[in-house]
């Protein structure tokens, strides 16, 4: 069966979910080139607020999300609300078990939440372009709000902060690495902070632990550091954020234009090095290191870099050859 | 191997076979045994697919709903009450009202036998009564979705 492209967006701007499902596994195994996904963009519906969920495995992110989700729709129920759930793929396999769903599974017969898994297949800087896709393809389906949740401990959670209006890093107390993980370069990238698991034992004293953290830190950030203490297990402390949240969205539109434009800027630079990492693999694939390169390396009469930076010159130059030929 | 994404293919875009396959796994009913639809999960994607686990007693809305969102290809329900006709027959109509009929719907479990005709009637592409081995199962899914060459 084949899907027409054009079809399939005209289907999802009507709201359609089973198109827009459909529009997101052609954006994610067409390595985002679809050309149609970019075409009329200023047409599009777009998306109010994309926040980005991330923290450490074990925060109860996917449980604050549905929380959130839940106080969403009970406050505003015309707003159709989106959730990519990013998880790792494993490095040997390929394959992936995705399972953030299952903690808002309540939400999963509801017209108005449409819920997405997303394997990060390896990929660093091309995942954030793919998710940069789908959250458009979400916002064309008239989702007001999305929710991307990943997990934060590496470059592509960094990546995938480009695609969100703003970033809520998720601790619990019990993690003994979530202070240093502030010290690392996650905090730069997070705009909200929440202690999760207020109802457990030392979740106030670990709480006060993060904002002394982040007052140290503050320095030449303009962010105001505050910590929002939650329970999403037991629903406290939602409202409070989801508020924040808002207000965030209200008071900061220029800014997070600005931000718009900026991942828009980093979603072409990470295509272009895709697209140059694909040509050059292809051309490597007709060209191996010669042997005799590898003679002259180990008899110390060339070095590798040498041999590398010679090897990619030639590349280019044949690269440039066959485009004025075609 | 069926649906397998090594590292160094997740390198080199031009050998990958085909892009990881994503696949349902869940329970429907009240049962709530999940050992199996667990261990099928890990199994799955150890072999390379993407699996999206619903966890247990997920009723066949939940379900068709997730499968539609999730655009799966392939949706695998472990059953082990005694409810699967209604269940299944359930979710057979929900992915034809949805649209997503072509979806396969494979089913795992105490399934007895006799009942397998009425359930290939049903539409249900494959069952797998418990004690399949894992390699039946792999194998199976792998021509179930993997497309037929076109002139065949």
């Amino acid at each position: 069966m084949t899907l027409d492209v054009q079809t399939l967006i005209n289907e999802a701007a009507h709201g359609q979910i089973r198109a827009a499902a459909r529009l997101m596994t052609l954006a994610e195994n067409a390595g985002t080139r679809l050309p149609e996904l970019y075409v009329g963009l200023d047409r599009w519906r777009a998306a109010r607020m994309v926040v980005g969920v991330t923290g450490p495995p074990g925060s109860g992110k996917s449980v604050l999300v549905d929380r959130l989700l839940e106080a969403s729709r009970t406050k505003a129920p015309d707003r159709r609300l989106g959730v990519i759930a990013v998880d790792p793929s494993s490095p040997y396999t390929g394959g992936a078990f995705l399972g953030d769903r299952i903690r808002m599974m309540r939400h999963a017969t509801d017209p108005m939440v449409f819920i997405r898994s997303v394997a990060s297949r390896g990929q660093a800087g091309g995942l954030a372009a793919c998710v940069q896709s789908m959250v458009r393809i979400m916002g064309l389906a008239g989702c007001s709000v999305i929710f991307i949740e990943t997990v934060g401990v590496g470059q592509s959670e960094v990546d995938v902060a480009f695609v969100a209006d703003l970033v809520v890093l998720t601790l619990a107390p019990g993690q003994g690495d979530s202070i240093q993980l502030l010290k690392s370069g996650l905090f730069e990238a997070a705009d909200l902070f929440v202690v999760n698991k207020s109802d457990q034992p030392g979740a106030d004293l670990f709480s006060r632990q993060v904002l002394q953290t982040l007052q140290m830190r503050q320095g030449a950030a303009c962010k105001r550091p505050g910590v929002h203490l939650v329970s999403a297990k037991e629903g406290r402390g939602i409202a409070d954020l989801l508020q924040s949240l808002e207000r965030s969205c209200a008071g900061n539109q220029e800014a997070w234009q600005r931000r718009r434009r900026e991942a828009v800027m980093q979603e072409i630079r990470s295509l272009i090095l895709e697209e140059m990492r694909d040509r050059m693999i292809r051309l490597l694939a007709d060209e191996a290191v010669a042997d005799r390169d590898i003679q002259l390396v180990l008899h110390g009469e060339r070095t590798i870099p040498t041999i590398a930076e010679a090897l990619v010159d030639d590349l280019v130059a044949k690269e440039r050859a066959r485009r004025t030929l075609v | 191997m069926s649906g397998t994404f090594t590292a160094s293919q997740a390198t080199d875009p031009s050998s990958q076979p085909h892009p990881p396959r994503r696949i349902l796994i869940g329970k429907v009913g009240l049962d709530g045994h999940d050992r199996g639809a667990k261990y099928i999960a890990h199994v799955l994607r150890d072999s390379g697919y993407e699996v999206i686990y619903t966890g247990i007693r997920r009723s066949p809305e939940q379900i068709v709903e997730t499968a539609v969102q999730e655009d799966v290809s392939a949706i695998g329900l472990s059953l082990l009450s005694g409810a699967h006709k209604l269940l299944v027959k359930r979710v057979m109509d929900l992915l034809r009202e949805r649209g997503a009929e072509e979806i396969p719907v494979i089913l795992g479990g105490t399934i007895p036998p006799q009942d397998l005709p009425m359930l290939t009637e049903m539409g249900v592409a494959a069952v797998f009564t418990s004690g399949t081995s894992t390699r039946t199962i792999l194998d199976t899914l792998d021509t179930l979705l993997t497309p037929s060459p076109k002139g065949s």
